[in-house]
């Protein structure tokens, strides 16, 4: 469809086809049908009988006629080509539409295949983490909740009075082992405290 | 001399299809209360509850699971530990009964081969919206040989009976001065009505 340079040539004779024969020569040539080649092939042909039968004419005159019949050859294979390329693109543009409508769920499941999942990277609340790590989490929130519970009932003891104020393991222990033993022995134990605290691990590993 | 604050300690485990209460169930045994907003559970969960029964002080560690299928692959691994099994379904939610035998395969293929266990159809309060008749949830219960309850944690029906009857059936199996050992003088599988001379 590149007119514009021919443009003025056609304005200037007329509306082309109602020219007849004529106007086939100021048509673009990318439009130029079969028919135009003829009507072309006509108006030359008039134009070289009236030259006359001079030799030299009817030398040119089979040029002209080659010439011609490879504009027809090309133009008529041109226009086939022209309608099967727009058959085309006709069907590729229902295609898109179609896939278009079928939405974007639908698109992704086309490319991905069915035990595919897409994330939205921009979704705040986008899936992030493994079953594994969650998995982790939950074992260490549970661990630490038992713990606080342990740590909880041993404080309670120790307000009521129940158990006298002893040396207590400042690492981790069995949560059901609870306060098992008491040394029955009162107080003076803050330096022993500590110093068993920091033989802890030792002493963990011994019993 | 106060030296242990329990003297058995027992794992309890809360399963069940999404939504039909068993974080509620334990609420209200564990803070005996009640709340109506459904937040789903992530994963698993627990609560401690001390009780006391035949003159022994028995803590009860009770595992609340997702009912969620996406946390299946977490919750199933609690399954091995725990000594008593409540599945819970909603008496006004079909679908939920119909998950049982889902459930109990579950069990059948993680849990302890001697776990005991229990069927509590909740929501008991919604009577109105009832599509599970409560002789369906017995007869499904006698065909698999286990205890059933009819519960309400809103209404607090049945609540404590359950978790206590499920502690009593444990502590019946276990052998004295033992808490943690694995039974070894009780045949697995209908425990419960070949004990229940001993029970009420």
């Amino acid at each position: 469809m590149e007119e514009p340079p021919v443009r003025e040539e056609e304005e200037e004779e007329g509306d082309g086809n109602d020219l007849g024969p004529e106007g086939a020569l100021g048509k673009s040539p990318s439009q130029l049908t079969t028919e135009d080649v003829y009507d072309i092939s006509y108006v030359m042909g008039r134009e070289l009988m009236a030259l006359g039968s001079d030799p030299r004419v009817t030398q040119l005159q089979f040029k002209i006629v080659r010439v011609l019949e490879m504009l027809e050859t090309l133009v008529s294979e041109g226009s086939l080509e022209a309608e099967e390329l727009r058959l085309e693109r006709d069907s590729l543009r229902k295609e898109v539409q179609a896939l278009r409508n079928r939405g974007p769920v639908a698109t992704s499941e086309v490319s991905l295949g069915s035990n595919k999942m897409v994330v939205d990277l921009t979704d705040p609340n986008r899936p992030r983490f493994t079953l594994q790590e969650l998995r982790d989490v939950l074992q260490e929130r549970n661990k630490l909740k038992a713990q606080l519970l342990v740590a909880q009932e041993e404080l309670q003891c120790y307000k009521s009075g129940l158990i006298p104020p002893r040396e207590t393991p400042g690492g981790r222990r069995e949560k059901d082992t609870l306060v098992t033993r008491t040394s029955n022995a009162s107080s003076n134990k803050e330096e022993k405290t500590i110093i068993k605290k920091l033989f802890f691990f030792r002493s963990g590993k011994q019993t | 001399m106060a030296k242990k604050t329990y003297d058995l300690l027992f794992k309890l485990l809360l399963i069940g299809d999404s939504g039909v209460g068993k974080t509620c169930v334990l609420f209200r045994f564990s803070d005996d209360a009640f709340n109506t907003t459904f937040i789903s559970t992530i994963g698993i969960d627990f609560k401690i509850k001390t009780v006391e029964l035949q003159g022994k002080k028995i803590k009860l560690q009770i595992w609340d699971t997702a009912g969620q299928e996406r946390f299946h692959t977490i919750t199933t691994s609690y399954y091995r530990g725990a000594m008593g099994i409540m599945l819970v379904y909603d008496i006004t939610n079909g679908k939920s009964f119909e998950n049982i035998s889902k459930w109990l395969r579950n069990i059948d293929e993680h849990a302890n081969e001697d776990v005991e266990r229990m069927l509590l159809g909740n929501k008991c309060d919604m009577d109105d919206k009832r599509v599970v008749p409560k002789g369906k949830g017995e007869q499904i219960a006698r065909e698999h040989g286990i205890r059933f309850f009819e519960t309400s944690a809103k209404a607090n029906i049945n609540i404590e009976k359950a978790f206590l009857t499920l502690a009593e059936d444990i502590l019946r199996k276990t052998p004295v001065k033992e808490p943690n050992s694995e039974n070894v003088d009780i045949s697995s599988g209908g425990g419960v009505t070949g004990w229940k001379s001993k029970c009420c």
